[in-house]
């Protein structure tokens, strides 16, 4: 009993952490038509921004505060600089972000050096869970995953600026036409899905050894669990998310850690291959 | 075009390049001609990418994987780790094998993605990515592949039928060897592109929707490029393999694929000239360039990237071969 609630624990952790980055990339991808490829680096800068702070002298939660609002910053000026000059050539979202996944790892590795950092854990000590004791941190990490996941679907569901982003989503053109100022949008957009990849690698820094290259680690999955749920909606990726965590830490309880990875992925393609829409696919829309 | 017969000026830059990797050997030391002959497996890499990629708008993110398979296979036949059959060393058989084998998974792999409601853009680009994480780990985890270090000692190709015969190991008949092989590449890249294979291709690329209902089989047509795309990639791999003797990881994996990606996107895209020389001049720079500008190198190269797809998305080579063109009033689009 105590093994199960510990692997189902450890799967929701994983999730949650995956739900993190995959929403900041489906935004993007969904509403700006832009695929992502330095996202795993903006998700490690996160956590360098965290790192930084706390060699400042500043306490973690200090640096759990800065990384999001860095980062998003961050984001301002990648979209300026880069993003907006490629908005109507798809794939070479593509190229320009990769570019810059390399161009941030390079500077994080002349800054910080190649070697690999760590934080601190923050909340030491364990919780019982069911008669499982689990430790505290994770537990916070799931919480604050819920509660940015949340904010989220109530910024786009329940707000104006949200009505105004579906809107976009939906129809671009149609859209402008109606007065909204989709260059605006865009905008905000990304540096909202940079600051939820802040955010997240902030969060979890504890939990891993910082490194420059530790981005990919990320990227790959989160976009395998963008494309099994699909981009038609917001719940796509809290279900691929769920899909890729639940399949990895399975893999690794019942076989072994070092296939997980490989047995994910493989799963995902074919998922993607045998719903290219994905499991959650809204009618009518053509990416 | 009408005119099919007038010399491009991709023409004429495919005839310059190869008068001037002739006459290299005559001023470059043993070293450097060791270089250059790796840098021309890199370039027949960097040409099977702009095939699949600037040709028929394949965007693969893992291109490394294929190439990786091929100096697998050839390092495996002259290792004579063959299974059930460790005498057979034949740098020939090892050849055939790395591009057969990349080619058929190749095939496997498009038939898998492009039939029915198949994958297109950025979801095929994904998925190769996928796949060559997949295939590094693999690689990693699979002690027959020599795990982490893998397979060392890979011997210089052999004339022999069976091994035995005449090593190619002196650096200017290695040279030559490579030169020879990857021209024979680019040769039958570039007939291809010319044939009416190339040009359908090329509809598929610009209109896939408006090529089927042409009457195009566009699956079909997309599968046989990237088999054949693969193929090459796989035959550089064997180049490679035998020349640096050593076959790891690394030739197979993520970052190969992201360096040949940035090869071909500076070189030119949409000409296998373009993307071969992009990959033969970013890595002559780097040669230098790394030591005088250190960990920077890396850096500048990344900008030197974002820029070129920003404003050139031609390439830069490609982008001077198009203005060439403009002026002579050959309208290569």
């Amino acid at each position: 009993m105590q093994e199960f609630v510990i692997t189902i624990l450890d799967a929701s952790n994983y999730t949650l952490i995956l739900v993190l980055v995959a929403l900041g990339l489906a935004i993007i991808f969904g509403l700006m038509n832009v695929i992502n490829m330095a996202h795993g680096e903006l998700l490690m800068l996160g956590a360098y921004v965290l790192l930084t702070v706390q060699q400042l002298g500043g306490s973690f939660w200090l640096g759990l505060i800065a990384a999001p609002i860095v980062v998003g910053l961050v984001g301002l000026v990648i979209e300026e600089l880069v993003i907006r000059w490629v908005y109507r050539r798809f794939l070479d979202t593509i190229l320009a972000t990769w570019g810059l996944s390399l161009v941030i790892k390079q500077a994080i590795t002349l800054y910080f050096g190649p070697a690999s950092h760590s934080v601190d854990v923050p909340l030491a000590g364990t919780v019982e869970v069911l008669g499982a004791q689990y430790p505290a941190y994770r537990l916070f990490i799931m919480a604050v995953s819920i509660v940015a996941v949340a904010v989220t679907l109530r910024l786009f569901f329940g707000t104006r600026f949200g009505l105004a982003a579906r809107g976009v989503i939906a129809n671009r053109d149609m859209a402008a036409c109606l007065g909204i100022n989709t260059r605006r949008l865009d905008r905000y957009t990304f540096a909202y899905g940079a600051a939820f990849a802040g955010l997240a690698g902030a969060a979890m820094s504890p939990l891993i050894s910082l490194d420059p290259q530790m981005g990919l680690g990320f990227l790959v999955p989160a976009f395998l669990a963008v494309l099994i749920g699909g981009l038609g909606s917001l719940m796509g990726p809290v279900v691929g998310s769920l899909a890729v965590g639940a399949t990895d830490n399975l893999t690794a309880t019942l076989y072994s850690p070092v296939w997980a990875q490989l047995v994910v992925f493989v799963m995902a393609i074919v998922v993607i291959r045998l719903f290219p829409r994905g499991l959650i696919a809204r009618r009518g829309r053509e990416t | 075009m009408s005119r099919g017969r007038a010399i491009t000026t991709e023409d004429a830059l495919t005839a310059l390049a190869l008068i001037v990797f002739l006459a290299l050997p005559l001023g470059a030391d043993d070293y450097a001609l060791g270089e250059y002959a790796k840098f021309f497996a890199y370039g027949l890499l960097a040409a099977s990418l702009a095939f699949v990629w600037g040709h028929c708008g394949l965007l693969c993110l893992g291109q490394a994987v294929f190439f990786g398979i091929g100096g697998y296979a050839m390092s495996i036949v002259t290792l004579g780790k063959i299974p059930g059959a460790p005498s057979l060393l034949s740098s020939w058989l090892g050849l055939v094998l790395a591009v057969a084998i990349p080619a058929l998974f190749a095939n496997l792999l498009g038939r898998f993605l492009f039939y029915g409601q198949g994958l297109r853009g950025a979801f095929f680009g994904i998925v190769t990515l996928a796949v060559a994480v997949i295939a590094e780990r693999l690689a990693i985890n699979w002690p027959y592949l020599g795990g982490l270090n893998g397979l060392m000692n890979v011997p210089p190709p052999n004339l022999g039928l069976n091994a035995g015969g005449h090593e190619v190991f002196e650096p200017l008949e290695l040279y030559f060897t490579m030169l020879g092989i990857a021209a024979l590449g680019m040769l039958l890249l570039g007939a291809l592109v010319r044939s009416r294979f190339g040009v359908a291709l090329q509809a598929i690329r610009d209109n896939e929707i408006r090529a089927q209902y042409l009457g195009f089989d566009t699956a079909a047509y997309k599968t046989t490029a990237f088999s054949i795309g693969g193929g090459i990639a796989g035959l550089a791999g064997a180049l490679f393999v035998t020349q640096f003797g050593f076959a790891s990881p690394n030739l197979i994996g993520f970052g190969l694929s992201a360096e040949v990606l940035i090869w071909v996107a500076v070189g030119g895209r949409a000409l296998l000239i373009a993307a071969f020389l992009g990959a033969f001049a970013v890595r002559s720079v780097e040669g230098f360039l790394s030591e005088a500008l250190g960990v920077y190198w890396l850096l500048a190269l990344g900008v030197l990237f974002i820029l070129t797809v920003l404003a050139f998305p031609r390439g830069l080579i490609g982008e001077i071969v198009h203005q060439i063109d403009r002026r002579r009033g050959l309208d290569t689009g």
